[in-house]
C-alpha cells in the first residue's frame, strides 16, 4: 500500500516538500530547473507524446529499438516462474516481449516433459495436458509500473489489441518510491526510463529494495559513444533529424529536443556502473550495443 | 514508529546482506544485531558493518566496489550455486535452468542464474574441477597408506587402471547428460579451460603413479594416458553393460597395450643398438682385413 510506504519514509516526503519550495538545480535537457519543475516537465513531455510514442521510436531509431529490446530479453533469459517488474514500462514493449519469451520457453519445457512420458496411461496423459494447458506461462508474471497515466493507458490499449491478458498487471507508481513490498521481484528492468528519473540514486535504491536476494537489475539506456567519427554522425542525426521527425510525426518539436538533450546529459557507462554499485548491487557490468549508442547495465542483489 | 514496526519485520532490510553475511557468519561467528532496526531507512542494505557492537573487525568505509571480504563471498556464492545446481542436472541437463533451480534451493531468486553463461559451460567446468579435486584427494590418501606401509604399492598398470576407473565412475550419476557436456566443452570458447583441466588431471595421476621422468618420456606418458582416458570416456558413453563392465575391460586392454608398447619400444631400442654394434664390428673387421692385406 502506498500510504504505508510514505509513512515509513518521512525522509522522502520531506524531500518532496523541499522540492516544491526551491529544490536544487537539476538539468532538463540543456536547461537548468528545480527538481519539482523537472518532474512536472517530464510528466508533460510524456503526456503529450504518449499516443505517438511507439511510432516515434520506430522512426527515430529506424526500428532498431526492437532489436535492442530483444537483446535485453535474451540477456535476461527468464525461465518460467519469474516475476518481472518493468519500471517506466509505459507502453509495455518489454512486458510483451517477456511474455512471449516465457511462453516459448514453457512450450519447450512441456514438449521435453512429454517426450519423457512414454509409458503413461491415457488417464495420466490427459491429466498432464489439462494441468499444463492453463499454465502456459508457468506462473510468470510481469508488473508494468509507470508514473505517467497516459503512457499506461496507451499500454493497456496495446495489450488489449495484441491479446495479452494473462500474467500482466499495470500499476501507477514513481520509480523513486515504488509502491511495492521488499524482496518481491526476481528481475527489475527499466528500459529508456532511468534517464527521465529525477533522482537516479533513489530509483536504484528502490530497485535494490524490491528485488529478492539473488535478483537482477537490468537497465537499457542511451549512453555515450566513444568512437569520434560515429559520435559526430550521431550528434548530427540527433540534433538535426530527430526534432524534425518529432514535429512532422508527433507535432511536438520541443519534446524531442528534450529527448536528445537528455541523452547527452545522462552519465556515461562507467559512471552509471559506479552508481549501481553504490546502491549495493554486485557483479555490475555493462554491454555496449551499437558502439555505445545504447548500453545494457546489469547488477545482482547478492 | 510503532506502525513501522508492525508492518516491517526489523531485519528485512538486511535480508539482502543475509546471504553474504551467512557465508561470513559461518566463518566468523558474527551475531546478527538488532540495532540494524534503526538503520532501516538508510540506503544500501548490503554494507552496514558499523552496527557490530562487539568484534574488533575493521569497519568498512564507502560502498563502492567490493571490499576483499565481500568479494570472496561473491566467488564462494557462485561456487555454492553451482554445487547446488549439480543436483538438478540429471533432470534439466547442463543448462541455465539447472543453475536456476540450484539458486532456488539456496533461497536466491532464479534470476541469479544470469550471473553465469546461458549455455551452462561454467557448470560443467565446475563439475570437472570438483571431480579432479576429489580424485587428487583419493590418490593422496592411497599414497599415504602406502607410505605408512599399510598397503601394497600397486604395479603401474594397475595403478593407472584404478585411477582412471575411479575418475570415470564419478560421471555415472550424470552419464545420461554427459555427451551434452562433452559437446559444450568442445566449443571454441571452452576448449582452453577444458584442456587445462584435463592435462592437470593426467599430470596428477602420473605424479601419484611415481613418474619422475625429466626427458621426453614425460610427454609420451601424458599423451598416452590422455588418449586412454578420452577413448575410455567415449566408450563409457554408449556402454549399456551392468556396472559398465565392458568399459573397464576396454580400459584394462588399453593400459595393457600401453605397457606392451613401452616394453616393445625399449626392446626395439636395444635391438637397434645391438644391430648397430654388430654393423660397426663388421665394418672394423673388414677394414682390418683390408689394411692387413694391403700390408702384405
Amino acid at each position: 500500500c502506498r500510504w504505508r510506504a510514505l509513512l515509513a519514509r518521512p525522509a522522502a516526503a520531506l524531500r518532496a516538500l523541499r522540492g516544491l519550495a526551491a529544490g536544487p538545480e537539476m538539468h532538463f535537457g540543456f536547461q537548468s530547473v528545480t527538481e519539482e519543475e523537472r518532474r512536472e516537465k517530464i510528466y508533460q513531455v510524456f503526456e503529450s507524446v504518449a499516443k505517438k510514442y511507439d511510432v516515434m521510436n520506430d522512426s527515430m531509431t529506424l526500428g532498431i529499438h526492437r532489436v535492442w529490446k530483444d537483446i535485453l530479453m535474451h540477456k535476461m533469459n527468464p525461465c518460467p516462474g519469474t516475476l518481472l517488474l518493468d519500471v517506466a514500462g509505459g507502453t509495455g514493449d518489454i512486458a510483451f516481449r517477456f511474455i512471449n519469451y516465457v511462453r516459448s520457453v514453457r512450450e519447450r519445457q512441456l514438449q521435453r516433459k512429454l517426450k519423457h512420458h512414454q509409458n503413461l496411461s491415457w488417464q495420466e496423459i490427459l491429466e498432464n495436458y489439462q494441468k499444463d494447458k492453463f499454465n502456459s506461462l508457468g506462473d510468470s508474471q510481469v508488473v508494468v509500473c509507470d508514473i505517467n497515466r497516459e503512457m499506461l493507458k496507451v499500454g493497456k490499449q496495446k495489450a488489449q489489441h495484441l491479446g495479452y491478458s494473462e500474467g500482466l498487471s499495470w500499476v501507477l507508481g514513481n520509480a523513486e518510491e515504488l509502491p511495492f513490498d521488499d524482496d518481491m521481484f526476481d528481475v527489475y528492468t527499466i528500459a529508456f526510463g532511468i534517464r527521465n528519473v529525477t533522482r537516479i540514486d533513489l530509483a536504484l535504491q528502490e530497485a535494490y529494495r524490491v528485488l529478492k536476494p539473488g535478483g537482477r537489475f537490468l537497465c537499457l539506456e542511451f549512453s555515450h559513444v566513444s568512437n569520434p567519427l560515429l559520435s559526430r554522425l550521431y550528434d548530427l542525426y540527433s540534433f538535426q533529424v530527430i526534432p524534425v521527425l518529432g514535429e512532422v510525426i508527433a507535432g511536438d518539436w520541443k519534446s524531442y529536443q528534450y529527448l536528445v538533450e537528455s541523452i547527452r546529459r545522462f552519465p556515461p557507462q562507467e559512471e552509471l556502473k559506479a552508481m549501481i554499485e553504490d546502491a549495493g548491487f554486485f557483479k555490475v557490468d555493462y554491454e555496449n550495443l551499437n558502439f555505445g549508442i545504447v548500453a545494457i547495465h546489469s547488477g545482482f542483489k547478492l | 514508529a510503532a506502525l513501522r514496526c508492525q508492518h516491517y519485520p526489523p531485519l528485512r532490510a538486511l535480508q539482502a546482506s543475509a546471504v553474504l553475511r551467512r557465508v561470513s557468519d559461518e566463518h566468523k561467528k558474527e551475531p546478527f544485531t538488532s540495532s540494524s532496526q534503526q538503520h532501516f531507512d538508510s540506503p544500501p542494505a548490503g554494507h552496514q558493518p558499523e552496527q557490530e557492537p562487539q568484534g574488533p573487525r575493521p569497519s568498512y568505509t564507502g560502498q563502492g566496489g567490493q571490499e576483499s571480504e565481500d568479494y570472496e563471498s561473491e566467488e564462494q556464492l557462485q561456487h555454492r550455486i553451482l554445487t547446488a545446481a549439480l543436483e538438478f542436472v540429471p533432470e534439466h541437463g547442463w543448462t541455465a535452468e539447472a543453475i536456476a533451480e540450484g539458486a532456488k534451493t539456496l533461497g536466491l531468486s532464479v534470476a541469479a542464474a544470469g550471473m553465469f553463461h546461458s549455455d551452462g559451460s561454467e557448470l560443467i567446468l565446475h563439475f570437472v574441477s570438483e571431480c579432479n579435486a576429489k580424485l587428487s584427494k583419493q590418490l593422496e590418501k592411497e599414497q599415504k597408506l602406502v607410505q605408512l606401509g599399510e598397503a601394497e604399492k600397486k604395479p603401474i598398470d594397475e595403478f593407472l587402471r584404478d585411477a582412471v576407473e575411479a575418475r570415470l565412475r564419478m560421471l555415472i550419476p550424470y552419464i545420461e547428460k554427459w555427451p551434452q557436456a562433452l559437446s559444450i566443452l568442445l566449443l571454441p570458447r571452452n576448449i582452453p579451460s577444458g584442456l587445462t583441466l584435463l592435462t592437470s588431471m593426467i599430470d596428477d595421476i602420473w605424479h601419484y603413479a611415481g613418474d619422475q621422468s625429466t626427458d621426453f618420456n614425460w610427454y609420451t606418458r601424458r599423451a598416452v594416458l590422455t588418449g586412454i582416458y578420452n577413448t575410455t570416456e567415449l566408450v563409457m558413453m554408449q556402454d549399456s553393460s551392468p556396472d559398465f563392465e565392458d568399459t573397464w575391460r576396454f580400459l584394462e586392454n588399453r593400459v595393457a597395450d600401453a605397457m606392451t608398447m613401452s616394453n616393445t619400444a625399449s626392446q626395439v631400442q636395444s635391438t637397434g643398438e645391438a644391430v648397430v654394434q654388430g654393423l660397426m664390428g663388421a665394418a672394423v673387421t673388414v677394414s682390418n682385413a683390408e689394411t692387413s692385406r694391403a700390408v702384405r
